[in-house]
């Protein structure tokens, strides 16, 4: 049976549906950590070294994403937060689809802190990017071919054509109203005003400012002063600023653990791999409101320090230390646990998951609003994608420098046209510090480009050439 | 003699011209600009030459390719293969624009390469049309003014500002002239005469634009170019330089009356506000003028747009086009194409790679278009087709 058709079947809200149920799974299977990753390591035959079949296909991506038993048990419980948190949101909008309540669409780029001081139910319409493989491989590609016979570019990157097809399809749910800004890409821009087109409902959109200097983040801080406006009046209520307090300064902390174990991966062994860091990105994107959110960066933080405080590794034998450059592959989350445990290869460091922003201050709603501003510009892709290469590359650079890495792995998506006109300035610099880095050609939502053995086989194949292996 | 339409035609097709020549001798500097939403009346008011970039006489892309890839747009790899040719030794400066991720990019590999010239700025305009995008617009416009004279040692004060709006209103005045007289049965002046009117008045310094324009508007005067039975096209694009290309979709039976592209109506809609402070008033043209699709919360104004267009000029048809690899403009077509569904309206939808040939395939798609049109075969969706296949379009 074609994939479209398989997909083309389901009830509204059907995926989102089935995501909730998985991550009930790994939440039940958090309570019992020990018990959960012995099981899973247990079942690894099942789902491991065999590919996506019929008795695996709704569980294996998920069972890989949680690690396949080669996280420890602290860091599952961890994860085991992060679903709960994720499942918090799902359960609201189901809830609010069916009491006919707003629900809210926010960008995958900026947070939804902002709705929490207004008691209304964010959603990030990108969720099933990555939520979209617990349906097997065919479930993003068909929402993907969704959106393209519905007539969206076909050279729009793959992660918004997945946001169309879910929407065409019945299985996000229609807002009330959106939030959505200018960056990262133009696809971003662009997609946004199809939404517009089609949803007809109110949107209101951040301009996001080239540079970031002062006056870009002014310029930015009047903005959120605009969206509290345009909240107020299209919600018809008054922002609760105790709430909002509550809401950032619970980010504050959420921020400080996330960018602790950022510091701490610099370690050698390093104590921790850049999966968990990735997974709080997930978790952030779609419901940093939760105060499971908030617990689960904090047990990740727990259990990443007690490895460096013992100065131990996430491999037993470090060998190689990554860093992974440009977004990460959604389809194939378990390529970090794969080359750890394959190469003793660990991710120290990637674009997404590095947490670099400011501490909100949030004494007065002014300070709490100028912080607050600069957080969302400082977050992960945004913050290295609005602005000048430079944005990309001196972080790149100062990586390189701070986490002592052996090689880079550029994961160059097919939608990405700033990136891949990037990419000779990203190769001189690395030719220039004598790094070696394997430029994957790929579409990171769309696994018919390059697939998990071909991603396999490209990662051996540069190990193995340059002696590692 | 050669005739002011004959003239227009070889000036287009040069990438430097015998009015920058003179200029460059007179020790005027020539400063090249990148979007539709640069101020060229800053530029002017220094004493410059603006000169709107393009990748015209051209030899490919072989060497923008070295810092391009296949999945960036075919301007900037085949402006950027002129940059490394030295095409573009004429400029002192060269002013780049947030326009979108290509030639936002366009700016990082000219640095890198370290081309000249060594003036390089970053313009950027906002992606909204608001007060807050506006009071932005504003400072960005002063900090380019300041940018300039600080560069070049030159003082832009606001008398001389002033000037280069009454200058450049003329021009753009001449312009609509131009555009209006198509608005009749008998059309003195075809689609692909405006585009290639457009590469020269953008490349010349605006006093002699205006003279051309003028006599452009003489020659024009008891000429009928168009045919009884040609249908009257509506042509929406985004970068298009190829007088050829609309050559082609004009002797397919058609003449373009009016349109919506970088080199056309975006360059001159709107004067800007001769009473008003002219730094505000300059932001306010540029940022409120026919915008295109990088301009997030505009869209509908658009549409309406076109919808002015289809009566005042009493189109049969749209043609919009889009270059490969352009997210904004596919973006547009697709609301295009959703909104011609909703008001039965028939439009062709194009994709071309710029200099990238094809025109078989283009011909045969534009006859079986207006073959359509001439029909009468309104129905929804059969004339909504999008670019390289054959779905209809579900609403």
């Amino acid at each position: 049976m074609a994939a479209e058709n398989r997909v083309k079947k389901l009830k509204p809200l059907k995926m989102l549906k089935l995501t909730r149920l998985l991550l009930y799974l790994v939440y039940f299977f958090s309570k019992v950590p020990r018990l959960a990753t012995v099981l899973l390591y247990i079942l690894r035959p099942l789902y491991v070294p065999v590919r996506e079949n019929f008795l695996n296909r709704k569980l294996r991506y998920g069972l890989l994403t949680v690690g396949a038993g080669l996280l420890s048990p602290d860091v599952f419980k961890a994860y085991g937060y992060g679903a709960k948190a994720v499942i918090e949101n799902i359960n609201d909008v189901i809830r609010s689809v069916k009491k006919d309540k707003p629900v809210i669409w926010v960008e995958w780029i900026l947070n939804p802190e902002m709705l929490e001081a207004f008691d209304v139910t964010s959603f990030n319409s990108a969720l099933l990017n990555v939520f979209g493989n617990v349906y097997g491989a065919a479930g993003p590609w068909s929402l993907i071919e969704e959106a393209e016979n519905y007539g969206v570019p076909l050279e729009y990157c793959s992660a918004m054509k997945l946001d169309m097809g879910a929407y065409v399809l019945g299985q996000i749910p229609k807002p009330a109203m959106t939030i959505a800004g200018s960056h990262p890409c133009d696809t971003n821009v662009s997609i946004t005003q199809s939404f517009e087109y089609l949803l007809e409902v109110p949107s209101f959109i951040f301009d996001v400012p080239y540079w970031r200097d002062e006056y870009s983040y002014e310029y930015f801080e009047k903005q959120v002063w605009k969206q509290i406006e345009f909240l107020e009046k299209h919600l018809d209520r008054k922002i609760d600023w105790d709430k909002l307090t509550d809401m950032l300064n619970r980010l504050n902390k959420f921020n400080y653990y996330l960018s602790e174990i950022c510091e701490m991966n610099r370690a050698i062994p390093c104590p921790g791999t850049h999966i968990n860091l990735l997974f709080a990105w997930v978790v952030r994107e779609i419901n940093v409101r939760s105060p499971y959110a908030l617990k689960m960066a904090e047990a990740m933080y727990k259990a990443i320090h007690r490895n460096y405080v013992k100065g131990k590794g996430v491999v037993k034998k470090e060998k190689i230390r990554i860093l992974l450059w440009f977004p990460p592959i959604a389809f194939f989350t378990y390529l970090f646990k794969w080359m750890e445990e394959e190469y003793g290869a660990v991710v120290v460091a990637d674009f997404i998951g590095n947490v670099s922003t400011v501490d909100i201050d949030t004494s007065s709603k002014e300070s709490m609003i100028r912080d607050f501003a600069k957080t969302q510009m400082h977050l992960a892709m945004g913050r290295q994608c609005h602005g000048p290469v430079e944005f990309i590359t001196d972080e790149m650079e100062a990586a390189i420098e701070a986490y002592n890495v052996d090689c880079m792995i550029f994961t160059g998506h097919q939608g990405c046209k700033h990136g891949w006109a990037a990419v000779k300035i990203i190769q001189d610099i690395c030719r220039e510090r004598k790094l070696p880095t394997l430029y994957l050609s790929i579409d990171i939502m769309d696994q018919r480009h390059l697939d998990e053995a071909g991603v396999r086989n490209e990662v051996t194949e540069f190990f193995r050439s340059h002696g590692w292996i | 003699m050669m005739d002011i339409f004959e003239k227009v035609k070889e000036l287009a097709a040069k990438d430097y011209n015998e009015y920058l020549d003179a200029m460059k001798h007179d020790g005027r500097k020539i400063i090249g600009y990148f979007c539709s939403y640069v101020p060229e009346e800053i530029i002017h008011a220094a004493g410059f030459v603006p000169y709107r970039m393009r990748a015209v006489a051209g030899s490919g892309t072989a060497k923008g390719d070295i810092y391009f890839s296949a999945l960036n747009c075919t301007f900037v790899r085949n402006c950027f293969n002129k940059v490394m040719e030295g095409d573009f030794h004429f400029l002192d400066g060269i002013v780049f624009m947030n326009g979108c991720d290509h030639t936002r990019r366009l700016y990082d590999n000219w640095r890198h390469a370290d081309m000249a010239p060594d003036f390089r700025y970053m313009f950027v305009a906002p992606h909204l049309v608001n007060d807050l995008a506006m009071d932005q617009f504003t400072t960005e416009i002063h900090n380019f003014k300041g940018a300039v004279e600080e560069h070049f040692g030159v003082t832009i004060d606001n008398k001389k500002i002033s000037e280069s709006i009454g200058l450049y209103n003329r021009k753009r005045k001449l312009l609509a002239d131009i555009y209006d007289l198509r608005k009749g049965r008998n059309v003195p002046v075809k689609g692909s005469e405006i585009l290639a009117l457009l590469l020269c008045v953008t490349a010349m310094p605006v006093e002699n634009a205006i003279e051309l324009l003028e006599s452009f508007i003489q020659g024009c005067r008891d000429r009928v170019v168009s045919r009884p039975d040609d249908l009257r096209i509506f042509f929406s694009s985004g970068c298009i330089e190829e007088i050829g290309h609309m050559e082609l979709i004009e002797d397919c039976g058609a003449v373009i009356v009016a349109d919506n592209i970088c080199l056309g109506s975006r360059h001159f809609n709107l004067p800007v506000d001769e009473s008003a402070e002219p730094i505000r008033a300059l932001a306010v043209r540029y940022l409120s003028h026919l915008s295109c699709p990088r301009m997030m919360n505009d869209f509908h104004k658009r549409l309406a747009y076109i919808e002015e267009m289809k009566k005042e000029y009493a189109v049969d048809a749209i043609i919009a086009e889009k270059l490969k690899f352009c997210d904004l403009w596919g973006g547009e077509l697709f609301i295009y194409r959703k909104d011609a569904v909703k008001k039965k309206f028939p439009i062709l939808a194009l994709e071309r790679e710029l200099y990238g040939g094809g025109q078989g395939q283009i011909r045969t798609r534009v006859q079986a278009f207006f073959e359509q049109v001439r029909n009468k075969k309104s129905t929804a969706d059969d004339l909504v087709r999008a670019s390289g296949d054959n779905y209809k379009v579900n609403l």
